[in-house]
């Protein structure tokens, strides 16, 4: 068995994010990263590659840009790098679809992925991909490990943590890990180099990738912040409390 | 056009972000029925004005939280239109499984929304906003607090239904939230003291208030140098950590350039300091001129009742 | 917090992928391990054991070596390391240079087939140390009239003698020292431990605090016969691993200067006086930019020879050229990055004094400034002006 772990590449998020012309300026990042909370998953499927689970099977949809990523994952162990090219992927039900058939297509009984990518912030991949692979989903977690009738999960709860058990198939989207992301070494960077990175388009997946009521109206630069505000005397606590809950949204 | 609400819920009660779902909802101008997932709740939604329809979903099921299970569960119920549910992470999986079932897109997250249906919400970490446009049948998860509440003073009807579904998901062990001291490299709110905190001691106001927050405690290197008691991997700063939480609160802090450089991209930054001329204020999204002694209190007082609702 | 290099003319788009990722390993090593706790190094006079163990473990020390489990890494990568280590601290720096191109290169190079298979698996990887002992207290520029001796003593040789600013001395496994046998330039491998061989450590510097600098010290120090690099006489043995450690140091200084930049730029932007940020002063702009104009020369200077050390088309006198001006520009950069940072620019809050310290070491070692310039005038004229002797 193999292990899949779905991985995407977005801006460091260091980088600036500039707009023009109503859409995010792509060739102005500085630098593109894997997204952190994929990191996550990625060690933890290192983790279970060592304890004897399978090898690790990279899986991204996006552009030819984030083979590079894929090679970054390789430097620190992943065995299999499948690149999807995002054509005509316009809304996250497609990559769902594609990343989907691609784990079955890889023969992986577990899953591993971010709980949600930092460009879109959106957090429905994983939840989705397990439908549409019929694995038991389990979201904010930081460790996994083989367990029980299949693997052993710590997520976040309500009250606190709880360890949870799932058998295969399954999926854990991840939280903050519990270990951060390795760092690779010369050999593996000199080995990641040599491994072929496996285009594999729609078509060769058998997925159509239909219409979608989707469409992007606008990029805009996040709305300028109003200039500071001085209050005089503690009085004025309560009313600064109300504007960071219902103004800033911060607590 | 009908929207389907799944209530967002604590251990008994129903969350009060559902009520600002139903707001959401009219505003498109939709005629919501809210589902409440294990029977939670159902009796409070229904006071909600503008609810038509309250159904209670009992089943084993929803026992443990399984988003696939409580999909499934709650899925036949959902009917043709938009299904909201809370961007919250139970809200946010569940919303997201229901649409990978119904073949229909899901936007998370939106902090904005009008008719038709157009959404706005952030992307790049809030460095960005987007705005997309999307069509019923469709799924979208709000951000909490970002819309206005619907008003109490409803009375819908509820009904209620028994669903099973298959749980894949066992709890072993629930592990209780220990109440360990944040790093302030990972924390999403910080409160720092400066040297106007007058002794190390006073720090354990700054830990009351945190407490109640889930916040960090930072210092700055004023702090940290006069005060042997103030540990190094507290300060925020140039030779400290570099932070850039969603709320940065500096008490007693002046706002020596070093400081600012270590803190000055925080999402929100709130000053409280006596002297009305400290370099912070400029910086600061909210400045309050006021001794930490007069002001933390009030803090405390205001945050546990804000917490306590 | 991510560095973001200058690259005002885009060398990175000259990279390999490999080069690439072996450059961003060694940054976001820097910026997690090394930054954080530098200061605290130098207050100490210390090189933390971790960064030894950090270094042997992403494999990078030994870089460009081929075989006997070395890296093999091409010099253009070798530099990026040198320049990522540098923009930490040039101890780090010279600690990975002094390893790798002054202990194991000439091992690797001159050293018998055994000498190879011992030594370089156990220092690729860090677990030994090796130093390299050629500077004596009376000669430093002019090596080749040095004091230490080698006499066939038998069954050893016996070494007598003291070497003098060597880095990483009292921490190292062994030391590559060359000293005269017969009249003649050899290099010796002293273990740590062999009879009559300390390493006093030197205090008291104001410049590379995080990386420890000895004397090495031998009376009548035995050695066995087989510690003798076989395959080099003269001072060509020193020279070449001196060739290689300068141009490592012509990349690790524009990593000092970028770092200094770097550090001035967000300063001038975020320090208001008179009301604006000092960043808007055209005479804060004018230092900027010669920053940003010798930085960007320097990063060609080195990128190119980089390149010419790996398709083997180098001639020393490069390396004298680019190590003398990357190293020059570093030191005005970083003094003027201390000027940009006014009052704010003494304190180890700010990476800049340390940098300025730092280099003033730089210039000194590997060849003086002023002896690189010797070495090209003579590589201009023909004319040797060491010496005043025809």
């Amino acid at each position: 068995m193999t292990i899949a772990v779905l991985l995407k590449q977005v801006p460091d998020t260091t980088a600036k994010i500039s707009v023009s012309g109503g859409r995010v300026d792509e060739s102005a990042v500085s630098k593109w990263s894997m997204s952190p909370y994929d990191e996550y998953a990625l060690e933890a499927a290192l983790q279970l590659k060592e304890a004897g689970e399978g090898d690790v099977v990279a899986i991204t949809c996006g552009p030819a840009r984030a083979a590079k990523m894929l090679t970054d994952a390789a430097a620190v162990g992943a065995d299999t790098l499948i690149l999807i090219p995002d054509d005509g992927v316009t809304d996250s039900t497609h990559v769902q679809s594609l990343l989907a058939a691609a784990v079955k297509r890889s023969g992986s009984d577990v899953v591993l992925c971010g709980k949600q990518a930092a460009d879109t912030n959106g957090g429905s991949t994983g939840p989705g991909v397990s439908h549409l692979v019929g694995a038991a989903c389990v979201g904010m977690v930081s460790e996994v490990s083989a367990g029980g009738d299949g693997f052993i999960a710590l997520r976040a709860s309500p009250t606190g943590n709880e360890r949870v058990e799932v058998p295969r198939p399954c999926l854990f989207a991840f939280d903050k890990g519990t270990t951060e992301l390795r760092r690779p070494n010369v050999r593996g960077i000199m080995m990641a180099k040599k491994k072929q990175i496996e285009t594999v388009t729609s078509d060769d997946l058998g997925v159509t990738i239909g219409a979608s009521s989707v469409s992007l109206q606008s990029h805009s630069p996040p709305p300028v912040k109003p200039p500071g505000q001085k209050f005089e005397g503690s009085d004025s606590v309560p009313a600064v409390v109300a504007k960071l809950r219902d103004e800033a949204n911060v607590i | 056009m009908d929207v389907t609400i799944i209530a967002e819920t604590t251990a008994d009660d129903l969350h009060p972000v559902t009520s600002q779902l139903v707001g959401a909802a009219i505003t498109i101008g939709g005629t919501p029925t809210v589902l409440c997932p294990g029977g939670i709740g159902a009796a409070a939604a229904a006071s909600i004005s503008g609810v038509a329809k309250v159904i209670g979903v009992e089943g084993d099921c929803f026992e443990t939280f399984d988003s696939g299970a409580w999909a499934a569960a709650l899925n036949p119920l959902v009917s043709d239109g938009v299904v909201l549910a809370a961007s919250a992470p139970s809200g946010r999986e569940v919303a997201a499984q229901i649409a990978a079932m119904r073949g229909i897109p899901i936007i998370q997250d939106a902090t904005g929304l009008e008719g038709g249906i157009t959404v706005t919400r952030g992307i790049y970490s809030g460095k960005a906003v987007e705005t997309v446009s999307v069509s019923a049948p469709c799924a979208l998860t709000l951000r909490p607090n970002a819309f206005d509440a619907a008003a109490d003073g409803g009375n819908a009807d509820v009904s209620t239904v028994s669903q099973s579904s298959d749980v894949g998901v066992a709890v072993r062990e629930a592990i209780a939230k220990v109440s360990e001291r944040l790093d302030v490299s990972e924390a999403d709110i910080i409160i720092s003291g400066g040297r106007g905190m007058g002794d190390p001691a006073n720090f354990t106001h700054l830990y009351e208030v945190a407490d109640f927050i889930g916040a960090a405690v930072g210092a700055s290197r004023a702090a940290v140098d006069t005060w042997g008691e103030i540990p190094h991997n507290m300060q925020v700063g140039q030779t400290g950590k570099t932070v850039n939480p969603n709320l940065y609160i500096a008490v007693g802090i002046s706002g020596a350039i070093q400081h600012l450089a270590g803190m000055r991209s925080s999402k929100f930054i709130v000053a409280i300091n006596k002297d009305p001329d400290a370099p912070i204020f400029g910086v600061a999204d909210y400045g309050i001129v006021s001794t930490w002694e007069a002001a933390l209190p009030v803090l405390k007082s205001e945050l546990s009742s804000l917490l306590s609702n | 917090m991510t560095f973001e290099a200058l690259d005002f003319y885009d060398i990175d788009s000259l990279l390999t992928d490999e080069e690439r990722m072996v450059r961003d390993m060694v940054r976001d090593w820097v910026d997690e391990q090394v930054l954080p706790d530098i200061e605290n190094a130098c207050r100490e006079g210390i090189f933390p054991n971790e960064w030894r163990v950090d270094l042997g473990e992403m494999g990078v020390l030994g870089a460009p070596l081929k075989g006997y489990e070395c890296p093999g890494l091409s010099y253009v990568a070798y530099g990026l390391i040198c320049r990522e280590l540098e923009r930490g601290d040039s101890g780090v720096r010279s600690f990975a240079s002094v390893q790798g191109s002054l202990a194991m290169y000439p091992i690797w190079d001159f050293g018998s087939e055994e000498q190879k298979s011992h030594y370089l698996p156990k220092m690729t990887t860090g677990e030994w140390i090796g130093c390299f002992g050629l500077t004596e207290p009376d000669y430093g520029s002019n090596p080749g009239d040095m004091i230490t001796r080698a006499e066939d003593n038998g069954d050893h040789y016996l070494l007598n003698g003291a070497k003098m600013w060597i880095t990483n001395g009292t921490i190292a496994n062994l030391a590559v020292v060359w000293a005269k046998l017969d009249g003649v330039i050899r290099g010796f491998i002293v273990e740590k431990g062999d009879p009559g061989f300390t390493t006093p450590e030197m205090t008291g510097k104001h410049s590379l605090k995080a990386s420890v600098t000895s004397e090495l010290v031998f009376q009548d120090c035995e050695i066995p016969k087989d510690r003798i690099l076989p395959h080099v006489e003269g001072l060509r043995g020193p020279f070449s691993c001196l060739n290689n450690a300068r141009y490592g140091i012509s990349w690790g200084a524009i990593g000092a200067a970028q770092s200094c930049f770097s550090s001035a730029k967000e300063y001038a932007l975020s320090r208001i006086q008179f009301n604006q940020p000092i960043a808007s002063f055209q005479l804060v702009q004018n230092k900027l930019a010669w920053m940003l104009r010798e930085i960007t020369k320097g990063q060609l200077l080195a990128y190119h020879l980089g390149r010419k050390k790996d398709d083997g088309t180098w001639f020393p006198e490069q390396i004298s050229l680019a190590k003398m001006n990357n190293v020059d520009i570093a030191l005005e950069i970083a003094r003027m990055a201390r000027d940009i940072h006014g009052a704010n620019g003494i304190l180890d809050e700010y990476p800049v004094m340390r940098h300025m310290a730092n280099l003033e070491s730089v210039k000194t070692y590997e060849g003086t400034h002023d002896i690189h310039n010797l070495i090209l005038g003579r590589h201009i004229t023909g004319i040797q002006a060491f010496t005043r002797e025809p």
